[in-house]
């Protein structure tokens, strides 16, 4: 066809930017974290190497001269990835030049873990950890039985703003999903562009971890349950709406085609050819949900989200051992019962 | 009854999938459109009801150019017009009488439509579609659980539903053994014969061709290049339509 003909070099020149782009980005990694690994911190054993900015930008640079020469031969990382390096049938990938700087990064990102982590196996086995670890394990299996009925009642509190947080945000995302599945919204511009604005936003609300949100709300309506439910229901609707548009996505067209071609209103379509296709899944994926909003909501709890959370940071904070015993076993226990239940449910449904 | 005049259908990629197609359909017949996959048989059959937009040409359906209809004008023209699809399409964990129903969406409003409020007349009329196509006691089972054969005269039974004058069928039979297959298509051939609905199908088989049209036009490439009686598709025509390498299967 003429049309992929016309195409196909710009098409090329754009792979070989992203190649290049690419390969600027490695090689300046590789530089910046030789210089300041393997080169300060363990050649010159450094503790703490001075930092400035004209390290990252001379990286830069030196990737960018790497780059430049290294984009013509086969050490490309970039051209091997966009599959410009090609492989011969009697070739395997792996073992070709380009996979060699793969290697490379690896291994350097490895080290550089195992420093930035301070990792250190002389504090892991010193006597006075040892000891304090043998203090703290010692008051968690003796557990204060006393407090069990004050931990179960912030435990009920935890499991019912986990309910209310996703039900609440059922309706709202049941909506929402149909804006923001794709194939039900790329017919014109405008529905398009709702699609991309809801998408945006999803995108935005779901990287604030429901943690921050916590924080917000504690400020906003004071610490308590509400304030952790808030900050639940922002992140259900936000996740909830996204996995229901995929699960519209991936329905099968074929009904919806049918249904179409019988003469149907649109929003018959949607009722007749869409639902029945996704309430199941829907409904799975809802109690799937529920079992991970009790689990955050223990963790909301420690900042201000009330429920069982909340007590474990108040008895950590006195540094009463015993008392956060008891905490934990019962927040294993729901963690257990809820994911059984969750999945029997799940399975049930299927 | 179906005029079609210089139908053009290019894709958003380019691809020009049907060029030119010209023939007429008249009432009652039982055209069959045969071609290689690819050739353009399906995106013309979607181009009839609209499921795909026209680049090009002219679609008269008793006098009306449904090219440029459009809302509720364009889907009147859907209800006149039935159709089944290779994969049958039925709505996935329905009863056979609930999909048979659908196929009376365009004259259920919207609100009853949800609330799944039929009327006895329309449940009447739905039994006696299913009765038509031999699956009288099954209505209350699920669709889905239903064999291929069956599945597909459910669809039959949805599209019957609409009260058609055409019924499109798109390769009916080419997910179906050989046995069911000529079950289904003695159905659509009782449909056509007993109910005066028109038919076009798209087939694979010439066995089946020869056995069922009254008609055959040929696609290959989007090119319209063979109208004419199924009985005159020498082996000439064959390899014309099929390309040199080509052998015959049948199924009987």
């Amino acid at each position: 066809m003429s049309g992929q003909n016309y195409k196909a070099p710009e098409h090329i020149a754009i792979t070989y930017t992203k190649s290049f782009v690419l390969d600027v980005l490695t090689w300046a990694y590789i530089a910046l974290v030789s210089y300041k690994i393997i080169w300060q911190k363990i050649v010159l054993k450094e503790r703490y190497p001075d930092f400035f900015w004209s390290q990252p930008l001379y990286s830069f640079y030196i990737g960018l001269a790497l780059a430049f020469i290294l984009i013509f031969t086969n050490f490309s990382l970039g051209k091997g990835l966009f599959g410009i390096i090609k492989t011969k049938d009697d070739e395997v990938a792996t073992k070709k030049p380009f996979a060699y700087i793969g290697y490379l990064v690896i291994l350097l990102t490895f080290i550089t873990s195992y420093y930035v982590s301070q990792i250190s196996l002389k504090e892991f086995f010193s006597p006075q950890g040892l000891e304090g670890a043998q203090r703290i394990f010692t008051a968690l299996f003796n557990p204060n039985w006393a407090i069990f009925e004050e931990g179960l009642f912030a435990a009920v509190e935890t499991i019912y703003m986990a309910f209310i947080a996703t039900a609440v945000a059922i309706p709202v995302a049941f909506v929402l999903g149909f804006f923001a599945a794709r194939n039900l919204m790329n017919g014109n511009k405008v529905t398009f562009t709702i699609y991309n604005l809801l998408r945006a936003c999803f995108n935005i609300s779901r990287s604030i971890e429901p943690l921050v949100w916590a924080i917000i709300f504690s400020v906003w309506v004071g610490i308590g349950p509400f304030a952790g439910m808030l900050a639940l229901f922002i992140h259900s609707v936000a996740s909830l709406t996204k996995q229901y548009s995929e699960q519209i996505e991936s329905i099968d067209d074929g009904p919806i085609e049918a249904i179409t071609a019988t003469g149907a209103h649109p929003i018959q379509i949607v009722w007749y050819g869409v639902v029945p296709q996704i309430v199941l899944p829907y409904l799975s994926y809802t109690i799937y949900r529920w079992d991970i909003y009790v689990r955050m909501a223990t963790i909301i709890g420690l900042v201000g989200g009330g429920g069982i959370g909340n007590l474990l940071m108040q008895y950590q904070g006195q540094a009463r051992w015993n008392e956060v015993g008891m905490l934990v076993i019962i927040i294993a226990a729901i963690v257990w019962a809820m994911d059984w239940a969750s999945s029997r449910i799940r399975e049930a449904i299927k | 009854m179906l005029e079609i005049k210089n139908l053009n259908k290019v894709y958003p990629n380019g691809l020009h999938a049907l060029k030119n197609v010209s023939f007429n359909v008249p009432q009652g017949e039982f055209l069959v459109v045969i071609g290689l996959s690819g050739s353009g048989k399906s995106t013309m059959l979607r181009c009839v009801n609209r499921l795909h937009d026209v680049s090009g040409g002219e679609i008269l359906f008793n006098g009306v150019d449904t090219t440029k209809l459009k809302g509720k004008a364009l889907r009147e023209m859907r209800a006149n017009i039935g159709m089944i699809f290779q994969h049958f399409n039925l709505i996935p964990r329905k009863t056979v009488l609930q999909n048979v129903l659908s196929g009376n969406l365009s004259r259920t409003g919207i609100f009853k439509s949800i609330l799944g409020m039929y009327t006895k007349e329309d449940k009447e009329r739905a039994m006696k579609y299913i009765e038509i196509v031999g699956l009288k006691g099954k209505e209350k089972n699920r669709a889905d659980a239903l064999s291929g054969g069956q599945q597909q005269r459910v669809a039959i039974a949805r599209a019957l539903m609409q009260n058609p004058k055409i019924l499109l069928a798109d390769e009916p039979v080419a997910s179906l053994d050989p046995a069911t297959s000529h079950s289904v298509m003695q159905y659509l051939k009782k449909v056509n014969e007993e109910l005066g609905v028109t038919v076009i199908c798209n087939l694979h088989f010439l066995s089946l061709v020869r056995q069922y049209a009254h008609r055959v036009v040929a696609l290959k490439g989007g090119v319209l290049i063979y109208e004419g009686k199924p009985s005159e598709i020498n082996e000439q025509w064959f390899k014309t339509i099929y390309g040199e390498d080509a052998v015959e299967v049948t199924i009987n």
